[in-house]
């Protein structure tokens, strides 16, 4: 399959072989929000791909796997020597405590936890304290993955707590679903005095959950927190089943994904077998709707991954880029094992199949770098955005004693102009001073880590 | 012996307790104490609270002229207030959590004619508005105790015969139990009892503790005062007769002293060890022949002779090296803080509670988080069914969002978020489920009147419904909001029926019945749980589900904080089917079975896998635990070597058993294995065979036995190992690589602990067939050795059997079935500050037989499950 954006009016008519069916019209791309030319909505995303850029592979620049992030090369900052902070936890393992770390600079806290925010939800709350828009979903997690054994691999959006900032979406009918979906009343009367009535059982549960978030609850700090998540979605559910479901441009949802998704598609940490086309056409068409999402001004934060940290699928298949034919998948035979032993997971360590991963974390930028992604301002969301890029490990084989999570791969977009662009820069840094960098430039005031910490600024990132 | 109610602080004085039972007649009650005054201080204008709780709540003696220190006493010669300078929440509380409430004093009243009645103990505001107040009237006792019933002031009161109050040293004892019944003791008999029906709800959150007079002054008591105390709950008449027997002298100043010792210890010094010495100086690898782990060893010391030397931090070596930066020879030197503590431990006596520290409770410690718990899909469908009457289970199953497993179960609360799929299925399954639901017919269980206006019956029928549908009564502000949908429905000419409905709708959708909502906020401290939130832990820990009418009933009789009745609750209910089928919940999440539901070995190696046969491999242990627990009722040590299992007859072949005969494709017989030595026990089932993987992993068995069936503790691979698999091949078997890593130097010290635990499972393949060779020809053998956490030395086994024998009979493995049932009872990870409590669950289930019946009842009547710890914001 040879890479190829599709455009965004088009995309929905055929994606692989997956038709979504969507009537693209051009009234239906209206913004939930309306931005006024002073008014470039604050964004970001983090986004995450399984297994890594070994170290050395890096240094080839464009040359090799970073190759199709060479067009996008102007609006990307791309960072080298980032080390992230020792995540392990006794018994756990490396890969997990690097995905969690990712985006977080914490070591996990337990099986489901990270060990703090993610930058993106910090951005989130400094900027919109009192919520977003109407009709912006709060946290959108989307990711393609197939190894599930520990959240951490996968979620990549974490409240202040730790906890996961939102349930992921795998199918992109879900994530479909939970975005443009109108939620509906069971009953689906449009029956007006029904529909009063609902409201008032809706109000009355509203009420008492308010309660539970305010001066006089009973609970304690986090399950208040937890309640006032729940509050916030009633709100939503709310704010959809009441106000949306008549809306006639509502787009109809994408057929069904047909590769495995929940349990099936990890079997307990032993892979499964999938062809590059089918790895590749779900991601895409959750990477299309997610990049939709955001072009519609639906979604403003939250993650999405390629591939879990420590992946396990055995892959076949032919891998073409730019017309070329690079590489034959075929991970079970050439290991010549079966099960877990015959995955990818020990695989890609050890050559450049990054070049795909780029592939196809380029191909998600590119949706939000055409011409309908032009905003206000005359730059692309990507630009305005603060997209982070990475992954759980950067030397490969965690070759560095001291240091096994050294040279992680990093690249950001500008952000609105905060960020210098157009570069590869050995940054030389620690994760932690490089997001707290990020975060400072995003003018938000929270910072990761223990506050007793010596924070480095890192001034040659920023514009 | 099992003792209830102490708050946490209390929790390890309680051991120590246990510990002297020998001499129980001289130790006084601890359990519920929430204030002592035993005036030990001889001077000043202070009373001290040596009840050792976290907050105490001391008093200031308003006129030091009045009174007179005496050796253990105050003696009140003229009147002035002895009061708290804040409210005395903690007994307010607490009591009225508990409904029950115990006043005790040893006094000596100055004259037989005092009256008002003289203040000797009260929380009250003034001489009318009181909590409860224990008074002289001239020659009689008299209690006035505020409840939802009596008047401000307390009456009726309870009071003693006339002639029992006279000028001599007297041991006054006041006692109330949820249930109303009050009773006074005086010198250890019962002279009075009354009924004082209702709560403590309308207690005063102001009041402060007084002795001696009113809060405002004006009822003034003279007399001795030798001890007061005040429980947050009833003490039975044995116990009554343990204070008196103690005297009024009992002390208290060195037996705190020796707890905060101890304390010291369990939350300094052995996580200080666990963290930078037990690597080289515990059981397993005492270099220099010194073990830190363990008491005797860790005093006896090593090659340099002793280490540690009691009173004496100067001449102790431990201190020396640390100083010095000898210890730890790598990673981080201790802080200026730890060496500090290290002193200061050694100089108060080296203070040891436990025989050996147990490396991996430190491992991954943290502190004890609180989170209310959402209830799981199985609990919520298990609720609807128990409340409602309504199977939900294939709707709400396929709607709902699946529960992640964290921290090896699916319940833990941290874990159990929200997202707009709930909401929106929440909303639907409630419509869905009043729909099906006889909504009249529902309805007339709680009230006969079927009028829409929202009068009082209104108001009442919500109150009673939703008591029910949200396990526990509704306050004015609930009552409001859901009475307010019949409101709406009355205005838009609704019937009684669809107001009914959609009260439902909403309460069935409300933080109540979504999650299991408890008061968490307090002083920091572990509270008693209210009798409506102890019915559902129990109902939930045990059934996963919400409390019957029974246990309804028992909550609001005030029956549930009483740890006799909750034993009779959980003996009645664990006869119910739902108990049965919450074990097999337990037993599913502990060997995470589901995982078989995914499980896709190699088609080619395997052709003989199938789902059926998965589902078969699942079933066989499930059943296998079901009989051990229910039809048997065997100890759960059992698990590991009992000779028989459950298999249909696919599996039956797949293992090579015999077949019998007449059973259909998909049941499961039961089949007695003592022809059968490499099978018996869990271990030995396809369905944790296949941990393993397709390889049979020995390092993933192994880890699987180390952290599921040893709670053991290994570091991670270090940084820089190549951990790509090693495969099998002709001439090289996995125990031949295994041993190959166990003999090189750089991997010996964590594959030791754990890659020989799967020698003797070498012999089952990755699917669980009994093989004697592997694919590649190699002689596979069963023998091996396995080394206990906490012990040095290995012990060896000659076959599969030999180890599960050796597992079944361990004190470890038992333990970690202790806390792992613990654990999912809980619904959180267990932490450090857990271990003392788990550990008397233990001991308490284990005294018995050993069954899932002893360690449930174990469980449900232990302080984690009828305390909660609170929080302060």
């Amino acid at each position: 399959m040879s890479v190829k954006t599709i455009d965004r009016r088009t995309m929905l008519k055929g994606v692989g072989s997956i038709s979504i069916g969507l009537p693209l019209l051009e009234e239906m791309i209206q913004p939930a929000v309306a931005a006024t030319k002073d008014d470039v909505p604050i964004r970001a995303f983090n986004i995450f791909f399984g297994l890594g850029i070994p170290a050395p592979l890096q240094a080839e620049g464009f040359d090799d796997v970073l190759e199709p992030l060479k067009p996008l090369g102007e609006k990307l900052l791309i960072m080298r020597n980032v080390n992230q902070i020792r995540c392990d936890e006794s018994g756990i393992n490396a890969h997990y405590d690097g995905a969690a770390g990712a985006f977080t600079a914490s070591a996990p806290d337990g099986e489901a936890r990270a060990g703090g925010a993610s930058i993106e939800q910090l951005v989130r709350h400094a900027h919109y304290p009192a919520g977003q828009p109407t009709g912006v979903v709060p946290t959108l997690v989307g990711g393609t993955f197939f190894r599930r054994s520990r959240v951490g691999r996968y979620i990549h959006s974490y409240n202040k707590d730790g906890t996961v900032a939102a349930t992921i979406q795998e199918k992109p009918r879900d994530l479909f679903a939970r975005v443009f979906g109108s939620v509906t009343l069971a009953s689906g009367s449009k029956d007006a005095r029904r529909r009063v009535l609902k409201q008032s059982v809706l109000d009355s549960v509203v009420d008492d959950f308010r309660f539970y978030t305010g001066a006089n609850s009973p609970l304690g700090a986090k399950s208040k927190s937890r309640i006032a998540d729940h509050l916030d979605r009633i709100r939503e559910y709310e704010q959809r089943a009441f106000a949306l479901d008549t809306d006639p441009n509502a787009p109809k949802r994408p057929r069904r994904s047909e590769i495995p998704h929940g349990g099936a598609s990890d079997p307990g940490g032993q892979g499964i077998d999938i062809t590059l086309e089918q790895l590749t056409t779900e991601w895409r068409l959750l990477a299309d709707l997610y990049a939709l999402s955001i072009q519609m001004d639906r979604v403003r934060f939250g993650s999405l991954t390629f591939l879990a940290a420590g992946e396990r699928i055995r892959l076949t298949g032919e891998y073409e880029y730019d017309g070329k034919h690079r590489w034959s998948f075929d991970d079970a035979r050439q290991q010549n094992a079966s099960g877990d032993q015959g995955c990818s997971h020990e695989w890609w360590h050890k050559f450049n199949e990054a070049h795909m991963k780029m592939r196809e974390v380029a191909y998600f930028l590119h949706q939000l770098n055409d011409k309908d992604s032009l905003e206000v301002n005359d730059r692309t969301i990507m630009e305005n955005s603060m997209i982070t890029i990475s992954t759980e490990s950067g030397d490969g084989r965690h070759n560095d004693v001291k240091r096994e999570l050294s040279g992680v791969f990093h690249a950001i977009t500008g952000a609105n102009g905060r960020f210098k662009t157009g570069q590869i820069m050995d940054v030389g840094a620690e994760g932690i001073d490089v997001y707290n960098t990020m975060l400072g430039a995003m003018g938000v005031k929270d910072q990761l880590g223990s506050d007793d910490r010596d924070n480095q600024t890192i001034d040659q990132i920023r514009a | 012996v099992h003792r209830f109610f102490t708050v946490a602080c209390l929790l390890t004085i309680f051991i120590s307790d246990l510990q002297h039972t020998d001499a129980q007649d001289t130790v006084r009650v601890r359990g519920g104490l929430q204030v002592l005054y035993t005036f030990e201080a001889g001077q000043g204008y202070t009373v001290f609270d040596r009840s050792a709780s976290d907050t105490t709540l001391n008093l200031k003696i308003a006129n030091k002229d009045a009174v007179k220190w005496l050796d253990g006493a105050l003696q009140v010669n003229s009147a002035t207030t002895i009061k708290s300078a804040a409210p005395a929440r903690k007994i307010i509380d607490f009591a009225k959590r508990t409904r029950g409430l115990t006043v005790e004093a040893w006094v000596n009243p100055a004259n037989d004619r005092q009256d008002g009645p003289a203040r000797m103990v009260t929380i009250s505001g003034n001489t009318s508005r009181r909590n409860f107040t224990l008074g002289q009237d001239a020659n009689y006792y008299d209690v006035r105790l505020r409840t939802t019933v009596t008047t401000t002031n307390g009456i009726p009161s309870t009071a003693t015969p006339s002639g029992t109050a006279t000028p001599r040293l007297t041991h006054v004892l006041f006692t109330r139990h949820a249930d109303g019944t009050t009773r006074i003791f005086i010198n250890g008999e019962q002279q009075a009892t009354a009924q004082i029906k209702g709560d403590f709800g309308n207690w005063d959150d102001g009041f402060t503790l007084s002795l001696a007079d009113e809060a405002s002054g004006g009822r003034p008591w003279l007399g001795t005062l030798h001890l007061v105390a005040i429980y947050s709950r009833p003490l039975s008449t044995k116990e009554v007769t343990q204070n008196y027997t103690a005297g009024p002298g009992a002390k208290t100043g060195e037996m705190l002293a020796q707890r905060r010792h101890e304390q010291f210890f369990e939350s300094k010094i052995a996580p200080l060890f666990a963290k930078n010495c037990l690597g080289c100086h515990g059981a397993a690898s005492h270099k220099g022949m010194l073990n830190l782990a363990r008491r005797t060893d860790a005093f006896k010391g090593g090659e340099s002779g002793k280490v540690i030397l009691a009173g004496k931090p100067n001449e102790s070596l431990l201190i020396e090296h640390v100083i010095s930066g000898d210890m730890p020879p790598e990673g981080p030197a201790l802080t200026e803080t730890e060496i500090n503590d290290l002193q200061q431990w050694i100089k108060n006596g080296a203070v040891w509670t436990v025989d050996v520290i147990d490396q991996a409770l430190y491992a991954n410690n943290r502190p004890i988080e609180i989170w209310l718990q959402r209830l799981t899909i199985s609990e919520y469908i298990g609720t609807v069914q128990q409340t409602i009457g309504v199977d939900i289970a294939e709707q709400a199953t396929t709607l709902l969002p699946p529960d992640i497993r964290a921290d090896g179960f699916s319940n833990t609360a941290y874990n159990l978020n929200v997202d707009l799929k709930h909401i929106e299925t929440y909303a639907h399954l409630a419509e869905q489920i009043v729909q099906q639901v006889d909504v009249a017919k529902f309805a007339a269980r709680f009230s006969k009147s079927r009028k829409l206006s929202t009068d009082d019956t209104m108001r009442d029928f919500v109150a009673d419904m939703g008591g029910w549908i949200l396990r526990g009564p509704l306050d004015d502000r609930e009552i409001s909001i859901y009475s307010g949908i019949a409101t709406t429905i009355a205005s838009t000419g609704g019937s009684y029926d669809e107001a009914v409905g959609l009260i439902i709708e909403a309460m069935i959708q409300s933080p109540r019945f979504i999650y299991r909502v408890e008061h968490q906020r307090g002083d920091g401290s572990a509270w008693p749980v209210n009798d409506y939130e102890m019915a559902s832990r129990i109902s939930y820990i045990l059934w996963g589900t919400s409390p019957d009418q029974q246990l309804m009933q028992a909550a609001k009789d005030g029956r549930l904080q009483d740890a006799t009745n909750v034993a009779a609750q959980v003996k009645r209910m664990l006869e119910n089917p739902l108990a049965k089928i919450q074990s097999a919940r337990f037993i599913t999440e502990w060997l995470d079975l589901d995982r078989l539901e995914n499980l896709q070995p190699d088609a080619k190696r395997f052709p003989a896998w199938n789902a059926s046969l998965a589902q078969d491999m699942q079933r066989e242990t499930v059943a296998f635990f079901q009989d051990i627990v229910w039809q048997q009722k065997r100890p759960l040590a059992d698990l590991f070597n009992a000779q028989f299992t459950y298999a249909t007859p696919r599996l039956a072949k797949f293992y090579g058993f015999a077949l019998q005969t007449n059973s259909a494709e998909n049941e499961l017989q039961r089949y007695d294995l003592s022809d059968v030595p490499e099978r018996g026990g869990f271990l030995t089932h396809a369905s944790t065979l296949t941990v393993g993987g397709d390889d049979a992993s020995m390092v993933t068995r192994g880890l699987f036995v180390l952290n599921d069936i040893l709670r053991g503790a290994v570091n991670d691979p270090p940084p820089g190992l190549d951990t790509t698999p090693v495969p099998a091949k002709k001439g090289l078997s996995q125990r031949s690589i295994a041993e190959k890593r166990i003999a090189n130097s750089a991997c010996t010290g964590c594959h030791s602990k754990f890659e020989p635990l799967a020698f003797g499972l070498e012999q089952f393949n990755g699917i669980g067939v009994f093989n004697n060779h592997d694919e590649h020809g190699n002689k596979l053998r069963a023998d091996g050795e396995i080394l206990f956490p906490g012990t040095a030395t290995a012990i060896k086994y000659k076959s599969a059997s030999e180890l599960m024998d050796l597992l079944a009979n361990n004190k470890r493995v038992q333990e970690t079935m202790t806390w792992k049932l613990t654990q999912f009872a809980l619904g959180r990870p267990l932490t450090a500050a857990d271990a003392q409590i788990t550990n008397q669950i233990h001991t308490a289930a284990w005294a018995n037989k050993g069954t899932y019946q002893d360690l449930i009842t174990a469980i449900l009547t232990s302080e984690l499950v009828m305390l909660t710890r609170t929080q302060t914001e």
